[in-house]
């Protein structure tokens, strides 16, 4: 087992990649009492265009397989693997992104059978079309939930915006229609191609031993053979990767009170490794605090002129195959806001300029926010983004952003804001 | 390690090499009345915003970005019928931060809790009038979350007219009106003066020189009588029931029961059991029935106030099953009082509430309200919990079951 330590954080993590592809890393933190799991593999809901497992021809699955698949691999012919966590005294969830789905139990006792549970009912496909029809029910009130929710139709819509022919624009569930198309043999296909073991990787951090754990898991993979490995073949491709087909504007009315307003900033760089890519997010998010951060004069400006309130954020998100960031808030002038965070984008020179005395400020308190997060073993192992960071865990994230500096912004302002990539979207209250 | 640090002014210290940050947290509690909600979330609002030696957010902001980003915010809550203003603080540790932050912090908390903005007795007016207004947008922003929207408009249901806890911990926008940069002082001064005042500090610390560095701040001694944060109100003679309309895509329905059961009272262990049993887990009747097998809604969960009295369930539903919704619903409830569940789905409940509460030790945030209520209600340690959630029998579930009293029931529908 390959094993690295890291000293400032008394924290020591264990790899080791199993004969059969699959990645296993083990974060064992003293005098805790929870250990935290999670079993991921590398398929979320913009993954609907690709040639399956020993097929020749492509398909197109319908919105919301990633997510519908989620749903039923708790289910079997006999039991729910929900119950099973239940019956040892485990917590268990899942959840689907645009480009990851994970499986996860978080336990104070029974480690080793709730490890089998995991591994066995995410390694043990059933789907049947009476219960892919009753999934169709749950799954719909979900969405129409979500329906409901300003601040998710704020944010999708904004996503539209940036992405108007790229399957990030679609909800992550779906919708009521496209899950309505979903059968068996669809799951099967996409379940066969993306859950291989070479595809997915098993966190596992808390109350552990490395050895011992490593070997129930040995144990387990070994008393099961998989289908030969095949590489995903995923034909997602940006409509237009220079971003000139992002609508400018949109806006949408609601049943609320408060307008919402959401300013959207598309990235097109494209990054040679993970390494990369870690660097750039980090650098973006330092170059946001200092554009916008509540240490900045924009922002005690635009507080103080009620442009925006306490609802106010900010966020980049670094996925695989696209990049974007995003500003919102409830605000009576919703105009004057989208004016102002443009304004001070394409400013971002002379305010990084401007920032030389609070930059330490800033990067320390970026780096207090991570320590924060060594705390928490469901943030460590959520936190982990596989490839797309090349491995990278959270005490080297720590140790990256450690590295960069305030001349790395200019460089990264200047590839990260590009006219053509901004955009607008409002969700307004129905009687204005 | 507990010390008196004036008289109604505590100290909790809870030292433990487990996390890379200290926590500290600082309530200030009183009694809450029909006025003093709204009025001490506006204050702790301003007091978090700005100090005499930080006279802007962004001078504070500045401070504890130096300080490693160190979290220092004020908020809100309510432990039954009692209204508490809470200082939180989080920071890395002296070990890492390779400084001495603990005083740091301390100091700064110095400055927000007895420096405020204040001269010649009023706030300062720009800060006063924007974190007025704001206090205003976030609660009216807050009712666009239909959920929140729907429970509260249960609660709206539940509560008598004159029940001190129909106004949410958070207060309320009519009340805003009464309150200006004068009168908030008396408030202030109320609050730093007369409140009883717990401290919790949680980390890798000494407790010595914690004592010694909370020690330097001036709280002064105070007279506090016991707190009785336990609510309990008469039943009505029969249910309050509302519909509303409004154009949402999916309806809530919402129900309210009174269930007589206390926080540690004889029949608190057996009412957490039978709550999760309910629909307080992922293996109650609730979920196993109204979502898993008759597929009619996406959440149907209940919840128990163990300081209210109060049993809650929200469901968010199609309009057209709202009354088979409610049938299946206290078919579920009829089938606890009868006993109708099997000993794999109790045990299944009890492991998860065991499991819950030994993962509970490694959340900071939950080690501290727990220590909270124990200061508060001046209880001994808590022990043997798990074995007290193992002790409740089918039995105890059926006789809690059966002290449920249907109240209220609200449903939020978009169809006419």
């Amino acid at each position: 087992m390959d094993r690295q330590t890291y000293q400032e954080f008394n924290r020591t993590i264990y790899r080791q990649r199993l004969a059969n592809g699959l990645l296993v890393q083990l974060l064992p933190m003293p005098g805790f009492q929870k250990t935290y799991a999670t079993f991921s593999t590398d398929f979320g809901s913009i993954d609907n265009h690709f040639i399956p497992y020993h097929e020749q021809e492509p398909v197109r699955v319908p919105d919301g397989v990633a997510h519908f698949l989620e749903h039923k691999m708790f289910e079997k012919a006999d039991h729910d693997a929900f119950d099973l966590f239940g019956k040892l005294g485990a917590d268990s969830n899942a959840y689907t992104s645009f480009t990851q789905t994970s499986y996860l139990f978080s336990t104070t006792s029974h480690l080793h059978e709730n490890l089998d549970v995991l591994l066995d009912f995410v390694q043990d496909p059933y789907f049947t079309t009476q219960t892919v029809q009753k999934e169709q029910g749950i799954i719909g009130q979900e969405i129409k939930m979500y329906d409901d929710d300003a601040d998710w139709r704020l944010y999708l819509g904004l996503i539209g915006n940036l992405y108007p022919h790229d399957p990030m624009r679609i909800d992550i569930a779906g919708t009521v229609e496209s899950i309505s198309k979903i059968t068996p043999e669809i799951l099967m296909q996409s379940y066969r191609t993306f859950y291989q073991p070479e595809n997915m990787n098993l966190f596992i951090v808390g109350n552990l031993d490395p050895d011992e754990t490593l070997a129930w898991i040995e144990q387990n993979q070994n008393a099961k053979t998989f289908l030969p490995a095949e590489t995903p073949r995923r034909l997602f491709e940006l409509n237009d990767p220079t971003a000139h087909d992002v609508i400018p504007f949109r806006s949408l009315t609601m049943n609320i009170a408060r307008p919402k307003v959401m300013v959207g900033l598309r990235g097109i760089k494209k990054f040679a490794d993970g390494r990369e890519r870690l660097r750039y997010k980090l650098a973006v998010d330092l170059l946001l605090d200092v554009l916008f951060d509540d240490t900045s004069d924009n922002y005690l400006r635009l507080y103080n002129n009620e442009i925006l309130d306490d609802s106010f954020g900010y966020s980049f998100e670094m996925q695989r195959g696209f990049h974007f960031a995003y500003f919102s808030s409830n605000t009576d002038q919703m105009e004057r806001f989208a004016d102002e965070i443009v304004a001070i984008l394409e400013s971002a020179d002379k305010q990084i300029d401007a920032a030389r005395t609070r930059f330490n400020g800033i990067k320390r308190a970026e780096l207090g926010r991570l320590i924060g997060l060594l705390d928490s073993p469901e943030a460590i192992a959520n936190r982990y983004a596989g490839r797309l960071f090349d491995g990278a865990n959270l005490m080297d994230e720590i140790q990256t952003l450690n590295s960069i500096n305030l001349e790395d912004l200019y460089q990264v302002a200047k590839e990260f804001i590009t006219p053509q990539g901004i955009s607008v979207y409002q969700v307004v209250p129905q009687h204005q | 390690m507990h010390f008196d640090l004036a008289s109604g002014v505590g100290l909790h210290v809870i030292p433990t090499q487990q996390f890379k940050m200290t926590h500290v947290l600082i309530t200030f509690t009183t009694p809450q009345t029909r006025d003093n909600a709204t009025a001490r979330n506006l204050l702790a609002n301003l007091l978090e915003t700005s100090t005499h030696r930080y006279p802007t957010q962004t001078a504070l902001a500045r401070q504890l970005a130096n300080l490693y980003g160190a979290y220092v915010g004020m908020g809100v809550g309510r432990v039954g019928s009692l209204h508490t203003v809470r200082l939180r603080a989080s920071f890395v540790n002296d070990q890492i931060a390779g400084t001495n932050l603990f005083d740091q912090v301390v100091d700064l908390i110095n400055e927000i809790l007895f420096h405020p903005l204040i001269d010649d007795n009023e706030f300062d007016g720009p800060t006063f009038r924007i974190q007025a207004h704001n206090l205003e947008q976030t609660i009216t922003a807050l009712y666009d979350d239909k959920q929140f929207y729907a429970n509260r408009q249960l609660m709206n249901l539940y509560y008598p007219d004159d029940s001190i806890m129909r106004v949410p911990s958070f207060g309320q926008v009519a009340d805003l009106t009464k309150l200006t940069a004068q009168n908030l002082v008396k408030v202030y001064q109320d609050m730093i003066e007369h409140d009883r005042v717990d401290i919790f500090v949680l980390g890798d610390v000494d407790p010595t020189t914690v004592k010694e560095a909370l020690g330097q701040l001036p709280f002064t001694p105070r007279q506090v009588g016991t707190m009785r944060p336990f609510y309990q109100q008469a039943l009505y003679p029969t249910i309050q029931r509302q519909v509303e309309h409004q154009p949402v895509v999916q309806a809530k329905l919402n129900l309210g029961y009174q269930l007589p059961v206390y926080y540690q009272d004889d029949n608190y262990y057996a009412g957490l059991v039978f709550n999760g049993l309910f629909g307080g887990t992922p293996y109650s009747k609730l979920f196993t029935n109204v979502r898993e097998k008759a597929s009619l809604a996406y959440y149907a969960t209940s919840r128990l106030l163990p300081f209210t009295g109060f049993l809650g369930i929200q469901t968010g539903i199609q309009a057209g099953d709202a009354k088979w919704v409610e049938d299946l619903i206290a078919q579920q409830l009829e089938e606890l009082c009868a006993g109708k569940f099997s000993a794999g789905q109790l045990a299944e409940v009890q492991d998860s509430l065991v499991n819950q509460y030994r993962a509970s030790h490694d959340l900071a945030n939950n080690l501290l309200g727990r220590e909270l209520l124990r200061a508060l209600l001046n209880l001994p340690p808590e022990t043997a919990v798990t074995e007290k959630i193992n002790a409740v029998t089918a039995a105890d579930v059926s006789r809690v079951a059966k002290m449920v009293k249907m109240q209220a029931i609200y449903l939020l529908s978009g169809e006419k």
